[in-house]
């Protein structure tokens, strides 16, 4: 829950030292992700409940072999490399509202930007760990580590996407705890040590995104994924989904945490999700179209993706639930003043993250090994293991979320300060 | 030679990498060179057999002549016992319309008749096309008249069951003949059927019994 | 929510510290919990985990890492097995090609590559599948693995594929730890103790060669081939990534790959494309041979051929 540990590289001039206020900061930021109403208990238990259970199934894949996994030699990854690309996705979309609030100097969108980022800290997180729980060899990870192992670095683009997903992880803690530090201290920010950084991310969330999208675009042999399309579609579903969950976020921390969330950063993201929902509808018509119009051999993944080979069909209800859920958002995100009607707007959210989750992860992942690259139909379903490890991992990224939410909140509103009520009026 | 290849199609991307390696304080080790010094290998302890030995083939065949003795002793009779003296029917193409011997003989080679490869003037070895006699033990010569692809590929090891050593300066190579595998009178391979089949991990009952369990496959439809 | 911030009572925060520690404990307890199988599955030892990669080992780390692996084998699979480093011979290149015209698809050699390589008897696993093909076409979305009956069937012809030792490997382009690589007589080798098993390279291969060991091989003692190569078919550890590697242990030696010695009709051909009088070299000048898959331009060095 100490994700707020950002390198404490802000080295300005103070009253009080950073040696006595960070301390504090750090304490400070604990006690308020740890404190909070009954409901907010529950919350967290729950979700480290289910954490749990999803490291106790871990622990039983690595020692036991991923034999329990579904995955087969022909059917390699699975779900847990599914909900890494999605959760990449969720992450480079979170951070989309850096644009309009620091290059458009949004003012009302730079407070929210906060939770934007928290988004991506906690998906990137979730990201590493669905990696980690990927590997055969867990505890051979060391032998990434560039001077220990040996990185294969610039040839594989698992070495990009490492240094990239990373790199983006401290950058946003950086950003956020920078940001939260300052305002906990009653000061402003110093725009030289978040404005730069802020400019990168928003390049680095794009290369993130396509990045991952190398890892699988880069694969000659296999046609499924080896489409220049890939990455533009990445990120405009990146667009979709981060965004979505914000304004979800939103919604939830204005019923239940009593937050008055302005709505002009809401429109925006309604107004980023309007377009770029549309864009990838359009990009999936055209590689649809390419695939069936021509058709030839590139054409079986598709066909078995969407139609089923056989007997084999365990993914079409899956991606047809996907399209019917994107069309139907995007039918919903074109109505007007969406925002005012939070129930419509729930269900446009909800209908849009979760059509992507399916599109991104087992809609992309599985057909590019269905068939093999031998043309034989082996199928996959993820096994229960499997689901426990992922609702973990998935639970574990709730949790630095909401732990994330909780500590910015008060030190937002100004309710946690290093020196209280004095300095109160020094905000803004 | 393979290695040269590869380290060529690394150097496109050396030049603008480098920058983002330095940058990036990190070891450029994905094209490294393998520098190893191969040391060629000893030669084979005196004694050892090298080069290629070819597995012999039965001699003059033996024709059964009744059944065993008490000792379980073959009757058998050299091929020239009986055609010595009979006159050879040159259209004869099959055993089984014969009143004495070979009936249960049923030749399928083409529209080739028994004098085609048996030597009428001595029926202890074989003939060739030409009419020149040849031992039994040369029989791949006689097949090599007709079987020309074969006989070819045989030669350069594409054709034939083989073990041993592919070099062979380190050790033996034993090749099979033709009539091992072959029989001359109904040459075509016999039809096998498969006792292995890898199946990998796809067709194993999988441990963690779940509903949707999908471990199957399903072919391709020949009929598309 | 900030109710904490200010009109706390001190014994009202001080309970609130009591519960928090207690939950804390009891989260940490459970986490002990959770991860508790890690501690009661096969130990891995120091020395296996801190070991260097293949390429970074001196001879003397070599003779220690193999004579640990041996012992290894011993304790768990009760087998004597002879763990050799087998190194590439100087100018060789292995080739190899398969003449389709009489290969029969009797699958001879994947059983032979089972029992030479050690592979797990539950799954049955070898690095060759054999595709049954209707003639007419070379499409492989046309072929079956999974084919029955007596062979050859009528207007079916048979290829086999297994690793096919690419020049330019895409599987060792994406292994981001180099636990693969082409070595200088052409084999593309894997580090079993190096691989971090992420699998990229399974995704990568257009030919499926590569195989993962969802769970520790399972081989019985007595049908263990004790005779083994770091770099080949010992025993493999549980989730690392394996494939093909033209029976290094043999072929460095200068003997034929179990499967072509289990060919009965003599279909393959195996041998030194840098020896002129080379059987592979024969077939290579004189043949029109082909590849799979040429248009991926991963140039493997396995060819077919048909001669009728």
């Amino acid at each position: 829950m100490s994700d707020m540990l950002a390198p404490d590289d802000s080295p300005k001039p103070a009253e009080a030292t950073h040696w006595d206020s960070y301390p504090r900061f750090l304490m400070r930021a604990i006690s308020a992700a740890t404190d909070g109403s009954f409901l907010f208990y529950a919350w967290m238990t729950g979700l480290t409940a289910v954490f749990l259970v999803g490291v106790n199934a871990w622990a039983h894949q690595v020692t036991s072999g991923m034999i329990h996994t579904h995955m087969t030699d022909h059917v390699s990854w699975g779900l847990y490399i599914a909900n890494f690309t999605f959760m990449v996705g969720v992450a480079a979309g979170g951070v989309m509202m850096v644009i309009p609030a620091y290059l458009y100097k949004d003012k009302r969108m730079q407070d929210v930007v906060i939770i934007g980022e928290l988004l991506a800290i906690a998906a990137i997180v979730a990201c590493l760990m669905f990696v980690v729980a990927d590997l055969g060899r867990p505890d051979r990870g060391w032998h990434m580590l560039p001077g220990l192992g040996r990185f294969n670095f610039p040839i594989s683009m698992l070495t990009w996407d490492v240094l990239v997903l990373n790199g983006y992880l401290l950058l946003n803690l950086h950003v956020v705890g920078y940001l939260l530090y300052t305002r906990f201290l009653g000061k402003k920010p110093n725009p030289k040590w978040y404005k730069p950084f802020i400019l990168i991310s928003i390049v680095w969330a794009i290369s993130i995104h396509t990045v991952t999208a190398f890892l699988y675009s880069g694969l000659g042999g296999r046609p499924f994924w080896n489409s220049a399309l890939l990455a533009p579609r990445f990120l405009t579903s990146a667009f979709v989904s981060g965004p979505a969950f914000i304004l979800l976020t939103m919604v939830v921390l204005k019923r239940f945490g009593k937050v008055n969330v302005p709505e002009g950063p809401m429109n925006t993201l309604v107004k980023i999700i309007r377009v770029t929902i549309l864009i990838n509808l359009l990009m999936i018509i055209s590689e649809l179209f390419t695939e069936f119009y021509a058709g030839g051999a590139h054409t079986s993944s598709a066909r078995y993706l969407f139609f089923g080979h056989g007997e084999a069909n365990a993914l079409v209800p899956w991606i047809w639930t996907a399209i019917i859920f994107n069309v139907v958002a995007a039918l919903v995100f074109l109505k007007p003043q969406l925002v005012q009607n939070t129930r419509l707007l729930v269900v446009a959210c909800v209908l849009a993250f979760t059509g992507m989750w399916i599109e991104k992860g087992m809609g992309l992942i599985v057909p590019g090994f269905v068939p093999s690259t031998l043309h034989e139909y082996v199928e996959y379903v993820p096994s229960h293991l499997e689901w426990r490890v992922a609702a973990g991992v998935i639970a574990f990224g709730l949790l630095v979320y909401s732990a994330g939410i909780k500590i910015a909140i008060p030190i937002l509103r100004g309710e946690m300060r290093f020196r209280q009520p004095a300095e109160k009026a020094a905000t803004d | 030679m393979a290695r040269a290849e590869r380290s060529i199609s690394c150097d496109w991307l050396r030049l603008p990498v480098a920058l983002v390696v330095l940058l990036m304080g990190l070891p450029l080790t994905g094209c490294e060179q393998d520098t190893e010094v191969l040391v060629a290998p000893a030669p084979p302890p005196p004694g050892t057999a090298t080069g290629v030995r070819i597995l012999p083939v039965p001699g003059v065949p033996r024709i059964e002549a009744g059944p065993p003795d008490v000792h379980g002793a073959r009757a058998t009779v050299a091929c020239s016992t009986c055609h010595s003296m009979k006159e050879p029917v040159a259209s004869q193409r099959s055993g089984a319309t014969l009143a004495s011997f070979h009936q249960g003989l049923e030749v399928s080679h083409a529209s080739l008749t028994c004098l085609s490869c048996h030597n009428e003037k001595n029926y202890d070895t074989l003939r060739l096309a030409d009419g020149r006699s040849i031992a039994y033990e040369q029989v791949q010569e006689l097949c090599a008249q007709c079987h020309g692809t074969q006989a070819r590929n045989y030669e350069h090891g594409a054709h034939g069951g083989m073990s041993g050593y592919w070099d062979t300066t380190r050790g033996e190579q034993v090749r099979n003949q033709c009539t091992h595998c072959h029989d001359p009178h109904d040459p075509k391979f016999p039809h096998m059927r498969p006792k292995f089949k890898a199946r990998d991990r796809f067709l194993v009952p999988m441990n963690t019994g779940s509903a949707g369990a999908k471990g199957e496959v399903a072919r391709s439809g020949e009929g598309r | 929510m900030s109710e904490n911030s200010t009109a706390e009572t001190k014994s009202g925060l001080s309970r609130r510290r009591l519960v928090k520690g207690l939950g804390a404990t009891l989260g940490v307890t459970a986490f002990g919990a959770a991860l508790s199988p890690l501690f009661g599955g096969p130990k891995v030892s120091a020395d296996e985990l801190m070991q260097r990669h293949y390429k970074e080992l001196s001879p003397e780390d070599k003779k220690k890492v193999l004579e640990r692996l041996q012992a290894e084998a011993k304790k768990s699979y009760g087998a004597d097995v002879e763990i050799g480093d087998h190194r590439p011979t100087p100018n060789t290149k292995f080739v190899y090609a398969i003449n389709l015209s009489i290969c029969n698809g009797n699958g001879n050699c994947v059983e032979a590559c089972h029992r030479e390589n050690n592979h797990d008897r539950a799954s049955k696993e070898s690095y060759i599948r054999v595709l049954e093909m209707p003639k007419g076409t070379m499409d492989m979305e046309k072929g079956s693995t999974t084919y029955t009956g007596t062979v050859p069937a009528k207007d079916k012809f048979y290829l086999p594929v297994q690793c096919q030792q690419c020049d330019e490997p895409p599987c060792v382009d994406v292994c981001p730890v180099q636990a693969t690589w082409k070595e200088q007589d052409g084999i593309v080798v894997v580090d079993y103790n190096w691989c971090i098993g992420c699998r990229y390279c399974m995704a990568a291969c257009p030919y499926h060669a590569r195989r993962f060991n969802w769970q520790k091989p399972d081989v019985p003692t007595l049908e263990i081939n004790k005779k083994q190569s770091y770099l080949s078919n010992r025993i493999r550890p549980q989730g690392v990534v394996e494939k093909c590697h033209f029976c290094l242990h043999r072929t460095r030696e200068g003997r034929l790959p179990a499967c072509l010695e289990a060919c009965p009709t003599g279909a393959r051909v195996f041998g030194n494309i840098l020896a002129p009088k080379s059987n592979i070299r024969w077939i290579l000048e004189n043949k029109r041979v082909y590849v799979l898959k040429e248009e991926l331009g991963t140039k493997p060095s396995f060819f077919y051929f048909f001669d009728k």
